[in-house]
């Protein structure tokens, strides 16, 4: 148990010379391991021309390297009846394979064996562009993710967050090789990778395993630091897409401030009294979609009141300043206009009389549940533990678990006050243009 | 792991007051508790012109129950710790909750009340009309449920339960009442022929006393009767339905399938996990995606119930490749059926399913999901630590045969939905 009531498993880290952060937790009773890398690098670190590069040296990564040739790993893992995949987001991109105990070197091996040794070749990068572009298609067709790329792209002009970790499609058809290799032996690398092991294994013979496997490889990885700074919002952006769809959806961004700022606890409040539950302390955290809890005020406002079939508010706080954003999808018959002022209605009593003391104490009851189930299974312990460590350290997890039970009404109100301000937000409002009997 | 205390080895008691009792223990080291309630309310029992009932009841499920409205429902299952979740399917209607394992007696308490004492109030069934209202077009739109829709339309018959989502139509849902909705739960609910399977530490005389008490009120008589219309086999067909200005097509190939109690399932199994169900080892993934690179996604998937099953495949491509894809995919449909499998293959296979069952054991949510698959189809407790011996038992001339039989692309349906003109 970690010492701030999050009930996480001990664990030991150390530094490798190449710069490889590694984190072991062993789980005496679990019949399984979940061995993870995650890389600190994300769209953030891309620019123009090469927007989706992360996302694409994520998906090369199962392409080929030394001990695995193409189709190996994924073929090695499944053999023993394991798990693997990974995903990429703007900050960080995520290894991770879980197999039954017995096989823990397996995955090791993998990792080690990709880290700075993946074959990008020009012959699978050509074959990949349609998968990938592919993968990009499949998410086109839903209007809520055209929607979050605009608003993205509306609210940002200088910084990287202001593209989709999909990347553009045009970058996606002119990328070459060449420069995803380039992006690959530039960012990618222990110095800027976290290893982390969790489940049922000794944590000597595994640390000796891990220095043996990891110690040798070269101290590679850039800085990742982001130079650009976006400029603050100087008034309110719109933008309208038309397409196909079902009813008028809208979505709404404010800028927000970064995962360890100290205001964070206080919008996290925030964004469970509008919304519904935080992810920051529910099982499973990252896993789940959000579920509408009856009690949000977004809810209350919109879906009970018959403005809305669906509304919540979103937010993942990132390494820089990202956005906060309240999503609705209007009930049949129900306009834009209404809809938003559904919207800012709920939004301006949050900023005008803040929360209520029942509010205040239902979300910490919440977090205090929350953190007592978050950690169950290898794989979820896993990603909790890298992506506290990969986004800052471990002890922001219990740190932020001890402010958020701290947060005071006030902060709350303050938090909205100075966030979720008219004159600085970004809208996006989506028009079906025809019926579903378009065929 | 064969103990008593195995999540792998079922405990069923003695069916009583209409209700089966079936105990799993947690996994090792867990911390919570997880407990389903299954009853035949699914939307195969929907009444006829009021298509949508089913579904609306289970959501409305979870909107206030016995003493408490929706709002106190969701702040006591917060205060415990717990989620509930509810779900409707084709033959029955699951709910499930989950919390913290000290508090399971309460726990299960609350899952009594959610099932047998729910308010379907007039405003709540409201709210859920116009949601279902919403999903109805959301159906017609987009291409993946659009192809989904039409390709269950073609297979089966009117008035079969796999036919249709359970969604209705606008008028069909405009049709339900509260008082429509008391009478189904009447009759659905509260009805008998229910099982209630539960993950925790305590021992199955514990929790079936718990249970009963819970439960009293459930009577003591058979469940109704699914009504399952014959489904005609016929010719291999092809739909199109072009959905203007989206970016993807969607792509089915499938139809009507074996039930979970046919002898041939492990070797149907087998043969979906070869075609397209282990994901990356599958010869899907691996031929339509990784050499072909042609989609993001190709997969099959064969869902055997009670009474029968569906198969299908499916893969979301350009509107410039779909043709191409569609050639592969009945390809390889082909191919499961026509040849017998390579033994390396069917062993590869075979093993990673076996595999992975520690990974089905990590937590309780988990465990406790192959435990309600298992106690719905009424398999024997010890199915679970039996089926590495019954998948290790099949041979490539039972994989094939059941290809045929439960994967038939000869009768197959064929589906494409999304920009077909833009191709």
């Amino acid at each position: 148990m970690s010492p701030g009531g999050v009930r996480r498993p001990r664990v030991k880290s150390f530094v490798l010379s190449n710069g490889l952060r590694v984190l072991l937790a062993p789980v005496g009773s679990s019949p399984t391991v979940s061995v993870w890398v995650w890389y600190r690098v994300g769209s953030k670190n891309e620019h123009p021309g090469i927007t989706g590069a992360s996302h694409w040296v994520e998906h090369m990564l199962f392409e080929g390297s030394p001990h695995f040739p193409k189709g190996q790993v994924e073929r090695s893992v499944l053999m023993v009846g394991g798990e693997i995949n990974a995903f990429t987001d703007t900050d960080f991109t995520a290894y991770f394979t879980t197999v039954p105990k017995e096989h823990l070197s397996l995955p090791l091996d993998i990792e080690s064996d990709r880290m700075t040794r993946a074959a990008i070749t020009d012959e699978e990068v050509a074959r990949e562009r349609t998968v990938i572009h592919s993968e990009r298609e499949g998410n086109e067709n839903w209007p809520e993710f055209r929607v979050e790329e605009e608003l993205f792209q509306l609210a940002f002009r200088v910084h990287p967050y202001r593209w989709e970790v999909l990347g553009r499609r045009r970058d996606i058809e002119q990328m070459t090789a060449e420069q995803l290799r380039e992006y690959y032996r530039r960012f990618y690398g222990p110095k800027n990778a976290v290893l982390v092991v969790v489940g049922g294994f000794d944590a000597r013979s595994t640390e000796q395993e891990v220095r043996r496997k990891f110690s040798h490889l070269p101290a590679w990885g850039d800085d990742v630091t982001v130079q650009d700074v976006e400029p603050p919002p100087s008034g309110e952006r719109r933008s309208v897409l038309r397409g196909p769809g079902t009813t008028p959806y809208l979505q709404i961004g404010w800028r927000s401030p970064p995962l360890n700022d100290p205001r964070t606890p206080a919008l996290l409040v925030v964004d469970t009294i509008l919304g519904g539950e935080s992810r920051v302390f529910s099982a499973g955290v990252g896993w789940r979609g959000r579920r509408e809890h009856p009690t949000a005020r977004l809810y209350r406002t919109l879906v009970e009141k018959g403005l809305a079939v669906r509304a919540t508010s979103g937010w993942s706080p990132r390494v820089y300043p990202s956005l906060f954003t309240v999503q609705a999808q209007a009930a049949p018959g129900v306009a834009l206009d209404r809809l938003e002022e559904g919207v800012e209605r709920a939004v301006e009593r949050l900023r005008r009389d803040g929360p209520t003391a029942r509010e205040m104490a239902d979300v910490k009851t919440r977090v205090r549940r929350g953190a007592a189930l978050s950690y169950e299974g290898s794989t979820s312990t896993g990603f909790r533990i890298g992506y506290f460590s990969t986004l800052h350290s471990l002890d922001l997890e219990d740190e932020l678990y001890d402010r958020l039970l701290r947060v005071s009404a006030r902060a709350v109100r303050d938090a909205a006050r100075t966030f979720l301000t008219t004159d600085a937000r970004a809208v996006v409002r989506y028009e079906p243009t025809r019926g579903p009997s378009d065929e | 792991m064969s103990s008593s205390a195995d999540p792998l080895r079922l405990e069923y008691g003695t069916p009583a007051s209409g209700l089966s009792v079936v105990r799993q223990p947690p996994p090792a080291g867990a911390a919570s508790f997880s407990a389903t309630y299954v009853g035949p309310a699914g939307w195969g029992f929907d009444p006829k012109g009021r298509e949508g009932t089913a579904r609306i009841a289970s959501y409305l499920l979870s909107s206030g129950a016995g003493p408490f409205d929706r709002v106190a429902l969701a702040r006591c299952l917060d205060r415990a710790g717990a989620s509930l979740t509810t779900e409707c399917a084709p033959e029955s209607a699951e709910v499930t909750i989950w919390g913290p394992a000290s508090d399971w007696r309460r726990f299960l308490g609350l899952l009594a009340d959610v099932v047998l004492r729910p308010r379907f109030a007039t405003e709540d069934l409201e709210r859920v009309q116009r949601q279902m209202t919403e999903r109805q077009l959301r159906e017609s739109s987009q291409p993946a449920s659009r192809a989904d829709r039409e390709l269950f339309h073609a297979t089966y018959p009117t008035g079969h339960p796999y036919r249709t989502f359970g969604l209705g139509n606008a008028r069909s849902v405009g049709r339900v009442t509260p008082d429509r909705l008391r009478e189904f739960h009447r009759t659905h609910y509260a009805s008998g022929d229910a099982i209630l399977v539960v993950t925790t530490f305590a021992s199955l005389r514990t929790v079936e006393s718990t249970a009963r008490s819970c439960f009293s009120s459930l009577p003591e008589r058979p469940g109704p009767t699914l009504p399952m219309p014959p489904v005609r086999a016929h010719a291999s067909r092809r739909f199109d339905v072009n959905l203007k200005g989206r970016s993807q097509v969607e792509i089915r190939v499938g139809g009507n399938s074996i039930p979970r109690s046919d002898p041939l399932y492990p070797a149907a199994f087998l043969a979906n996990e070869v075609l397209g169900g282990r994901a990356q080892l599958s010869r899907l993934f691996q031929r339509v995606r990784e050499q072909g690179g042609l989609v993001y996604h190709a997969s099959s998937e064969l869902e055997s119930m009670r009474f029968w099953g569906y198969w299908s495949v499916g893969a979301g491509t350009g509107p410039d490749r779909y043709e191409k894809v569609l050639e592969l995919l009945r390809h390889e449909i082909r191919e499961v059926s026509a040849r017998l499998l390579p033994p390396t293959e069917l062993k590869e296979v075979r093993e990673s399913s076996i595999g992975e069952i520690p990974l089905a054991l990590e937590t309780t949510a988990e465990a406790h999901e192959l435990a309600v698959e298992t106690a719905y189809h009424r398999l024997p407790p010890d199915f679970l630590l039996r089926w590495p011996s019954l998948l290790r038992s099949v041979t490539p001339e039972e994989v094939q045969l059941a290809a045929r039989r439960a994967m038939d692309g000869r009768t197959a349906t064929t589906v494409l939905a999304g920009p077909l003109s833009e191709g």
